[in-house]
């Protein structure tokens, strides 16, 4: 069966992802050689398939960014080292195209954001994502510039929906 | 600005030192970056540091450093540029303590590698860049001053645990009081030292196996054992383990079942994180509830390891509040003398 036909091409979302991250540009050297499917850790364990992602962005097809085929990957680089080619880097573009996802809304399920609340919270406060770390946190002042740093990002919003939820908790107990 | 710049260059030292490398870091100044994971591991820092201290070397800690951010960037809670602020802002506080960086997690070395990468690209620099700007207008007085810029002719070296003990393997050697006693071990190098700085244009360098770890264990009088999962990921998987648990503990379950079924005595890693996924007891137990196949094969991070057979106190070395599987016969093993 015909996955695409010539007018479904589309280079804009090509474009937009090489504009964003500029190496994203060498996926153009994909020889779906299938090499990095076959050492993929989560191909083994999912319906995770690197080459299809890649064959998606190529052909400009935007659905790829509501599959959750792209939150699945591990970020283990070990595709990026047996690959053939020189420069694809497939974990970049997967963390790339998870921030398009992102920002369209579509992003990752509230529950699997829900774990990093914790550890959000403790980076923010702390400086390190455990409580109690080895040798103390940050000294405050020091937290006030992670705070800064993080200014605007996601991890803000993680952090406060956690300050929201302790609020409603006393709220309840009260 | 290349990220392998930030990396020390071991061949150089090999070369300069060829008898005792142990010298090149008699004059300098080292800092032990903190892992978070160090806090359910402590032995992970003390192997190491008391390692370090018998040796005489000159370490330190640096106590403005903040967790590498690793974890929010691969999931994207927060952009490369604010990543590599963190990096910079960290590397900032160490280059005023030290020389040389060691690091005993793949998971934060790969990090400060990759934010110095990141600022190759100039849409990242600039706004990394921006950023820092922005905390230096904020910056008041001598104890908070937000004064940091992106170090271009950065002196500052980073070196991998691992790396470093093999560099000064024969001291290591020297320093220990036990040995492995024959003892069958798997080794896991973890995919971010595993994956690590190929050169593809460099053929050998992109074939050959990495053997550093199973050369010391070689050393330390072990025999390490080809297994089928060695160069598979531990199922950690930035942070997939919490998402997807399922898919993510049976690719632990292969691994720690594959080091098992060829007779592995024990698994070692240099990785904290990968220990923490491979040893955890309530994951060993999910395992055993979904794959049906009960591990006990006990998993310790090479700086326990070297604390245990330098003779250190069990608690110190591998705290056995963690209650991992077996890993006192193991110690029992090792220090029977
Ligand atoms: S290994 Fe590289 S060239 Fe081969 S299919 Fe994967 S990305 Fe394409
Ligand atoms: S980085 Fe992602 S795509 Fe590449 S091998 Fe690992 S899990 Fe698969």
């Amino acid at each position: 069966m015909v996955e695409y036909t010539d007018s479904d091409w589309n280079w804009d979302f090509y474009k937009e992802l090489v504009d964003d991250v500029e190496e994203n540009k060498n996926i153009i050297q994909c020889i779906s050689c299938g090499k990095c499917v076959g050492d993929c850790p989560a191909t083994k364990v999912s319906n995770f398939n690197i080459r299809k992602i890649i064959r998606k962005v190529l052909r400009g097809d935007m659905s790829v960014l509501k599959d959750s085929d792209i939150w699945y990957c591990y970020l283990c680089e070990r595709c990026k080292r047996v690959c053939p080619k020189d420069n694809i880097n497939i974990p970049l573009l997967i963390i790339n195209l998870r921030n398009e996802s992102f920002k369209k809304g579509y992003g990752p399920r509230y529950n699997d954001l829900r774990k990093y609340v914790e550890m959000s919270e403790k980076f923010l406060t702390n400086g390190t994502v455990l409580e109690d770390p080895l040798e103390g946190g940050l000294p405050p002042e020091r937290i006030e510039e992670l705070n800064e740093i993080c200014n605007f990002a996601r991890i803000k919003y993680v952090f406060k929906a956690s300050k929201n939820k302790t609020k409603e908790k006393k709220k309840k107990k009260s | 600005m290349e990220s392998f710049n930030l990396v020390l260059n071991l061949d150089e030292i090999e070369r300069q030192y060829p008898e005792n490398s142990l010298d090149y870091f008699k004059d300098k100044k080292l800092c032990l970056f903190k892992a978070c994971l160090e806090k359910y591991f402590p032995g992970v820092r003390w192997g190491i540091q008391d390692l370090l201290e018998e040796l005489q070397l000159n370490i330190s800690m640096c106590v403005n450093q903040s967790c590498c951010s690793g974890t929010f960037f691969q999931r994207n809670l927060i952009t490369r540029a604010q990543f590599s602020a963190i990096n910079e802002r960290n590397l900032n506080e160490m280059n005023q303590v030290a020389e040389i960086v060691l690091f005993s997690c793949n998971g934060c070395y790969n990090s400060l590698l990759r934010g110095r990468e990141f600022l190759k690209i100039p849409e990242v620099k600039k706004k990394t860049n921006k950023i820092l700007n922005r905390l230096k207008k904020k910056g008041i007085g001598q104890n908070y001053p937000h004064k940091y810029d992106i170090l271009e002719n950065l002196n500052l070296k980073l070196l991998h645990d691992l790396d470093f003990l093999y560099l000064i393997r024969n001291d290591v050697l020297n320093s220990l009081k036990f040995d492995l006693k024959d003892l069958k071990v798997a080794i896991h190098y973890g995919c971010h030292y595993l994956n690590l700085s190929r050169d593809k244009r460099n053929v050998e360098d992109y074939i050959r196996n990495k053997t550093k770890l199973d050369e010391l264990v070689t050393l330390f009088g072990g025999i390490p054992v080809d297994y089928q999962e060695r160069e598979s990921c531990c199922g950690w998987g930035a942070s997939q383990l919490l998402i997807n648990p399922k898919e993510a503990l049976k690719i632990t379950f292969n691994k720690l079942k594959s080091a098992e079924s060829v007779g592995a005595d024990f698994l070692v890693t240099p990785c904290p994180t990968c220990l923490y996924t491979l040893s955890k007891p309530e994951y060993r137990d999910k395992m055993y509830k979904w794959y049906g196949d009960k591990l006990d094969i006990p998993t310790i991070h090479l700086n326990e390891l070297l604390a245990m057979l330098r003779g250190c106190e069990e608690e110190r070395c591998i705290t056995l509040r963690r209650k991992t599987p077996r890993l006192d016969e193991i110690f029992e093993i090792i220090t029977r003398e």
